[in-house]
């Protein structure tokens, strides 16, 4: 959410920006001379904090993820203990791990595809109802997206209550199906189709409303053009929508990762906030691990290995913001 | 909402001959109409969720509690949201969301806007390296940093304590803020900056009687969005908080394993949780546009 007009609204400022650079340059070369101290004078408060609150933790993430730290240094007033490689030794050595990276890893492939698909089929969609069929979709969607993660949780722990959930209802009503008191967690699968459904719901808006904005950028000449010449639906979708759609997706694809590999808030509030082990991934794992077993040596160590797993992903969408934000 | 939509799926069928702006031609009857039921059929699936927490929130206990439920409330009630303001700590949780989300807005805009103002109108040695950081940070999953934050805190004697949380959601949202206002600030032509310049402005004025006032509408813009993040943030303030201490979010978490079965009550809390989060974003979904676009042309 945080980026959805940042990567659309520069390139228009593109072309005035970039046009009387030369003698700006000059300029702007001079003033920095002259005022030098005063572009780091503002920056220095953010700095500061960004510095101290998050710099800083992350500096201290990485020096306890070597060390031993549980209750007994925490209320003893004790120094935690260097123990090396001891944690990420027993990260590696640890069959939970892989159990709960391929896990992570699984949810965010399928979430992230399952989200793209339907908001993309939904961008398209968006293009052919009717103008009254387009404001209730886009209503419905404006109302989803502004629900808060933890609001949307609740609600669909509800909606799936094995008592009294109207789910179960609803599937009840089906001719031969008995879905009466039909527990959604007890099989991690549902369970998990459950935890799929919620995040994938609240990401469609995103996605879609942010594809349809790119699909006014098609040419209409193009799309006509090739019905003239006898393109299928689906031809044209793919040699011409697709790719002028590229860098959004690109954008939209990444943040999507990044969101969904970092899944907590849904399972931790499906799961009371104590996940079974079929239910951890690797942010609540680092979480449970640091403060429900009051290891926190451990539990940095995991968000260590969070982190450098997402690494990767990071850099690419940094490199794509980065060029915008080199534009002016 | 059930009870509408047909009637809209039948008024939309006579109207494709009217569709001017379908980007191709020789599109289908039957293919329209499908599309526009699909459209129809989309737009109550999502909002069947929401629609199911306003229904659950009006309804009377029993009714909530059975098998086959009812889809409107039979008896409307307002208790469900009585018994949630009175439920403990909700009044006190609901103050201190207040104080800490605005405090943390106001915080985060007044230091973002300075080092935004920075990168937006200085070229200076380390500019690339602080968008660099600014973009990086906001890339961090905040769980990872909690660990070292709640031991500092604590060292600090911060935790259990608004100031030091609300420290902690400044930083949250300063580098989406930052981010943001960079944008709008570029966005007001350098040429005003230069005539205040010539008609003897200094720059102290140039910031303050120029730039701040035509950066208005992302002013607001970013405030609600930093507001909807930190209003919605809830691991954080329930890790280094008691309940004399937390958000309404945090309260949602800690009432839903104490009660978990109250539904009726679980549902207003969410709505009264959600409805200034909801209010803001609505607004500023339309603001967003008419500020990006009128903010550069009134200036």
């Amino acid at each position: 959410m945080s980026v959805v007009d940042s990567p659309s609204a520069p390139p228009a400022q593109q072309p005035s920006a970039s046009a009387p650079a030369d003698g700006r340059a000059r300029r702007r070369r001079r003033s920095a001379t002259s005022g030098g101290f005063a572009p780091l004078a503002l920056t220095l408060p953010a700095m500061l904090l960004l510095a101290g609150l998050l710099g800083y933790p992350l500096v201290r993430m990485v020096v306890l993820s070597f060390q031993s730290l549980g209750l007994r240094q925490l209320f003893g007033n004790l120094a935690p203990d260097n123990v090396g490689f001891a944690n990420y030794v027993k990260i590696f050595t640890n069959e939970t791990f892989y159990q709960v990276v391929g896990r992570t890893v699984a949810f965010t492939v399928v979430s992230v595809l399952l989200t793209l698909l339907l908001g993309l089929g939904v961008a398209l969609l968006m293009r052919r109802v009717a103008p009254s069929v387009k404001i209730a979709m886009i209503v419905a969607m404006m109302f989803v997206w502004a629900m808060p993660q933890l609001v949307a949780t609740q609600t669909f722990r509800w909606l799936v209550d094995s008592d009294f959930g109207v789910l179960n209802y609803l599937i009840d009503l089906l001719p031969g199906v008995d879905f009466a008191n039909h527990s959604w967690f007890a099989d991690p699968i549902q369970g998990w189709s459950v935890i799929t459904s919620i995040v994938v719901w609240a990401g469609i808006p995103f996605i879609a409303i942010t594809l349809n904005a790119g699909l006014t950028q098609v040419p209409k000449e193009l799309l006509e053009a090739a019905v003239v010449d006898g393109a299928s639906a689906w031809q044209t979708l793919r040699s011409i929508t697709l790719p002028i759609l590229k860098p959004l997706l690109i954008i939209v694809t990444t943040l999507s990762v990044i969101w969904n590999f970092g899944l907590f808030t849904q399972v931790w509030g499906v799961r009371n906030g104590r996940p079974e082990e079929e239910y951890q991934v690797l942010a609540t794992w680092a979480y449970s691990t640091a403060f429900n077993n009051n290891n926190y040596g451990l539990g940095s160590a995991i968000a260590v290995v969070t982190v450098v797993l997402l690494l990767g992903v990071m850099a690419f969408y940094m490199r794509q913001m980065f060029r915008i934000g080199d534009v002016d | 909402m059930v009870a509408t939509a047909p009637r809209a799926a039948v008024r939309k069928r006579r109207r494709p001959s009217r569709e001017s702006d379908t980007p191709t031609v020789g599109r289908s009857r039957v293919g329209t109409i499908a599309a526009n039921t699909l459209g129809v059929l989309f737009a109550i699936v999502m909002f069947f969720p929401v629609y199911w927490v306003i229904n659950t929130a009006f309804k009377p206990a029993p009714e909530i509690l059975q098998f086959e439920p009812t889809f409107f409330p039979h008896t409307f009630t307002l208790d469900n949201f009585a018994s949630a303001f009175n439920a403990p700590f909700f009044k006190q949780d609901l103050l201190n969301g207040v104080i800490v989300t605005c405090g943390a807005v106001v915080g985060a805009l007044v230091v973002g806007f300075l080092a935004a103002l920075a990168i937006a109108r200085f070229r200076f040695y380390g500019r690339k390296a602080i968008i660099l950081v600014v973009l990086s940070v906001q890339m961090v999953p905040f769980i990872a940093i909690l660990i070292p934050l709640f031991l500092m805190l604590q060292k600090a004697s911060l935790t259990n304590s608004l100031v030091g949380i609300t420290l902690v959601y400044i930083v949250l949202i300063l580098p989406y803020t930052v981010w943001t206002l960079r944008g709008f600030i570029s966005a007001i032509p350098r040429e005003l900056d230069e005539a205040a310049l010539i008609d003897g402005a200094s720059r102290f004025q140039i910031f303050w009687r120029v730039i701040l006032p035509l950066t208005g509408p992302g002013l607001v813009a970013t405030s609600v969005y930093g507001f909807i993040q930190a209003w919605n943030e809830f691991i954080i303030i329930n890790t280094l908080n008691d309940q004399a201490h937390q958000n309404l979010m945090a309260w949602l978490l800690q009432n839903q394993t104490s009660r978990g079965t109250f539904w009726g009550p679980l549902m207003a809390g969410s709505i009264l949780t959600a409805l200034p989060v909801v209010i803001f974003f609505l607004i500023i979904q339309r603001n967003i546009a008419t500020g990006l676009t009128a903010g550069a042309v009134k200036g």
